[in-house]
């Protein structure tokens, strides 16, 4: 035991258990939201553009889509319908990003059967996206893959929702390392521009 | 010390660390005052320590607060504080990442076992030295380097290399069936490959004492010869060639070199390596044991390119520029991020390269491309705070050890100029051998250079979905290629830093996306 540790212990003490407790407990309730509050907010009515008649309202929202050469996301307007809460909305533009398969030349970035868990958001506006086991086992690997699976969902919803600054991707409810072994998901991502084309 | 006031084991001669027997887990604990062992409990191939055991061990005093769903522990008036399922805790006010959240199994709570250098040893007046590897903790000033073996043998002799870290003399004594190496410390740090025994060798074990190991010589060994290299300022390799009895004019010959071991008996080789600089590189071949990584359509897998190329690649630093060289795994093993990036800080590598085969969504895609780390919004606060009055405390340990007192999540950022240096040098290495990708430098927030405290690249060296590339990943020859253009990559990165020289980026500077 040294003086500078005693120094240091009388110092940090009391402000490591304030600031330690606050942290952890915002931490907390972000992540106890459960994903169940938002769970019936999709549907099947979410597909494809608006059928003419049909009386939901909609709202056009950019998804992205691997380019016809393979080496960006493009974006394509679809419609969604319109949600009564910014988590709703979250929610159905993730599972239109999900669900859509785009015309050819585009193709879907995130493997086929992939369901949502459901989206939530936390206090200061990040969104959780809590997808299930099967975006893991079925993706192919490559870290390009991995990035146009994330950032497809990532800027899917932090483009169609201005007041969602990021998104982090939680699989089967629990935050993960990575999805296929190289992006770091233990942090909501923000949206990624780069990998956009015209 | 500490341990001295707890009971003391009857430990006449304990065992070396590599012997311990492999049965129920537990992680070495060697001091001063002798051993002690910590059970470990292994969860997805990670290890924990219970909470209960350490504080018993280590004399912290433990709180559990239901209310908040947390735990303190108190170590002289220090406190930690955990929160299951966090895997973030904070130690004396400063935020520290764990590669894993603490866990509660009933009433008992589990730790993974980085919590010991990672959190505590930022508390705690000793040093706290964790070698993950071989489930040894070293506390206080012992001298236990680790001694890494590598065996070469053939038809003509054979060659055993003790890459010593740090270094230390050795001595070797001939005695009935083989030899034993004593080395001056108060433990080794031991791993031995498996190897089928053959005519010069059949076996290398942990000898009789701590600091021993023996060579267990073969029918066709007669004599042997003792060569110490010098790898950098650090470490040093002491290589112990098996002969055979003279009949022949060429006793001068080293047993049975090979392209993958520094001939000893070429010093211009394996010149020393300025005392600043580039002196210790980690080479990381992508994923590994269960993780396979990208797959072709003919079932070539990443995981096995990334080795090939990894182990071509050490051999070209480790004979042409003779610096240190380390794999952070030299096998098909299962290995964790946070693990390989950790490797590299722990040995205080100058450079990290991972490297990688992709797969894209489309087969037409090809070409290899180069990574370094984006800084995302969260990397950005975690250095502020990192950076920030919060965290500016006198440096425990004296400094010698940064990595504990900034945020893991912000150790590259503070290399992201030399990472990008890196990876355009990578970059035009690779453009004059193979062929590129439309975006040949990129940054991405990948994980595995997050917590690299080094300049770091992650490098992609072609495309698996792609079929003709498949083929070629897979060949020698393009294996040769790539390791050759990271070669001079790392050559030219060396030149850069030791001299100062600016590099020039051939064809523009890189252009990040
Ligand atoms: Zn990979």
């Amino acid at each position: 035991m040294t003086l500078r540790t005693l120094v240091l212990s009388a110092v940090v003490a009391v402000a490591a258990l304030g600031f330690g407790w606050s942290l952890f407990t915002a931490l907390e309730r972000w992540l106890a939201t459960p994903p169940a509050a938002v769970a019936d907010g999709g549907g099947e009515a979410v597909l494809g553009v608006a059928t003419p008649g049909d009386d939901v309202a909609r709202i056009t929202v950019t998804l992205y889509f691997a380019s016809a050469d393979g080496l960006g996301l493009q974006g394509v307007e679809y419609q969604v319908p319109l949600a009564a809460t910014p988590a709703e909305q979250a929610r159905a533009i993730v599972e239109a990003q999900l669900r859509t398969r785009p015309a050819e030349p585009l193709l879907a970035t995130v493997p086929e059967g992939v369901t949502l868990r459901g989206v939530y958001l936390s206090e200061r506006g990040d969104a959780f996206v809590d997808l299930d086991g099967a975006v893991r086992t079925t993706h192919p690997g490559g870290s390009m893959y991995e990035l146009f699976t994330i950032y497809a969902i990532v800027n899917a919803v932090t483009v169609n929702l201005p007041s969602v600054p990021a998104v982090q991707i939680l699989i089967d409810g629990q935050e993960v390392d990575t999805l296929a072994g190289h992006v770091d998901l233990r942090r909501p991502l923000t949206r990624n521009d780069a990998l956009i084309v015209d | 010390m500490l341990l001295a006031l707890t009971v003391m084991l009857a430990v006449t001669a304990h065992p070396a660390p590599a012997s311990q027997a492999p049965g129920a887990a537990a992680l070495t604990i060697l001091t001063r005052d002798g051993q002690r062992t910590l059970p470990l409990t292994t969860l997805a191939n990670r290890d924990y320590v219970t909470i209960d055991e350490l504080a018993g061990l280590f004399r912290l005093t433990a709180r559990e607060d239901d209310l908040a769903g947390g735990m303190t522990l108190t170590y002289a008036g220090q406190t930690i504080v955990l929160t299951a399922d966090q895997p973030v805790v904070s130690v004396a006010g400063r935020l520290v990442s764990l590669p894993a959240p603490p866990r509660r199994q009933g009433a008992r709570w589990l730790v993974p076992v980085e919590f010991l250098p990672q959190a505590l040893g930022l508390i705690y007046p000793e040093r706290l030295d964790l070698r993950r590897a071989s489930r040894l903790l070293v506390l206080g000033d012992l001298r236990v380097p680790r001694v890494v073996t590598r065996i070469q043998a053939g038809t003509t002799g054979a060659q055993v290399t003790f890459e010593i870290t740090p270094t230390t003399t050795a001595e070797v004594t001939a005695g009935s069936g083989g030899l034993t190496v004593r080395f001056d410390a108060d433990a080794i740090d031991l791993s031995v490959p498996t190897l089928p025994a053959q005519t010069f060798l059949l076996a290398v074990t942990a000898g009789d004492t701590p600091t021993t190991v023996r060579l267990a010589t073969g029918p066709r060994f007669s004599t042997h010869r003792v060569t110490t290299v010098p790898a950098d300022a650090s470490s040093s390799r002491l290589v112990i060639e098996l002969l055979p009895a003279i009949t022949t004019t060429e006793p001068d010959t080293p047993a049975a070199p090979s392209a993958s071991l520094p001939a000893p008996a070429t010093p211009p080789l394996l010149a020393p390596a300025p005392a600043t600089g580039v002196r210790t590189i980690v080479i990381d071949p992508g994923h590994g044991g269960e993780e396979l990584g990208a797959q072709g359509p003919r079932g070539t897998l990443e995981k096995t390119v990334t080795l090939g190329v990894a182990r071509r690649l050490r051999t070209l630093i480790e004979t042409r520029l003779g610096l240190r060289v380390l794999l952070t795994r030299d096998d098909d093993r299962t290995l964790g991020l946070d693990e390989r990036a950790a490797l590299a800080n722990n040995n205080r590598a100058d450079l990290f390269i991972s490297i990688h085969a992709n797969a894209a969504v489309r087969a037409a895609v090809r070409g290899a491309e180069v990574y370094y780390l984006s800084l995302d919004r969260a990397s950005r606060e975690a250095q502020r705070i990192a950076e920030g009055p919060a965290t500016r405390l006198p440096a425990l340990g004296g400094g010698t050890r940064s990595i504990d007192l900034i945020l893991w999540e912000a150790a590259q950022a503070r290399h992201l100029e030399q990472s990008s240096v890196l990876a355009g040098l990578v970059e035009q290495a690779l453009r004059g051998r193979v062929e590129m990708s439309p975006h040949a430098v990129q940054q991405a927030p990948f994980r595995v250079l997050v917590g690299a405290n080094m300049p770091a690249v992650l490098v992609e060296i072609g495309y698996l979905s792609n079929g003709e590339q498949e083929t070629a990943l897979a060949s020698a020859s393009y294996q040769d290629q790539i390791a050759q253009a990271l070669y001079d990559a790392v050559a030219r990165f060396r030149d850069h830093v030791e001299r100062g020289s600016t590099p020039t980026p051939g064809g523009g500077a890189p252009e990040p996306r």
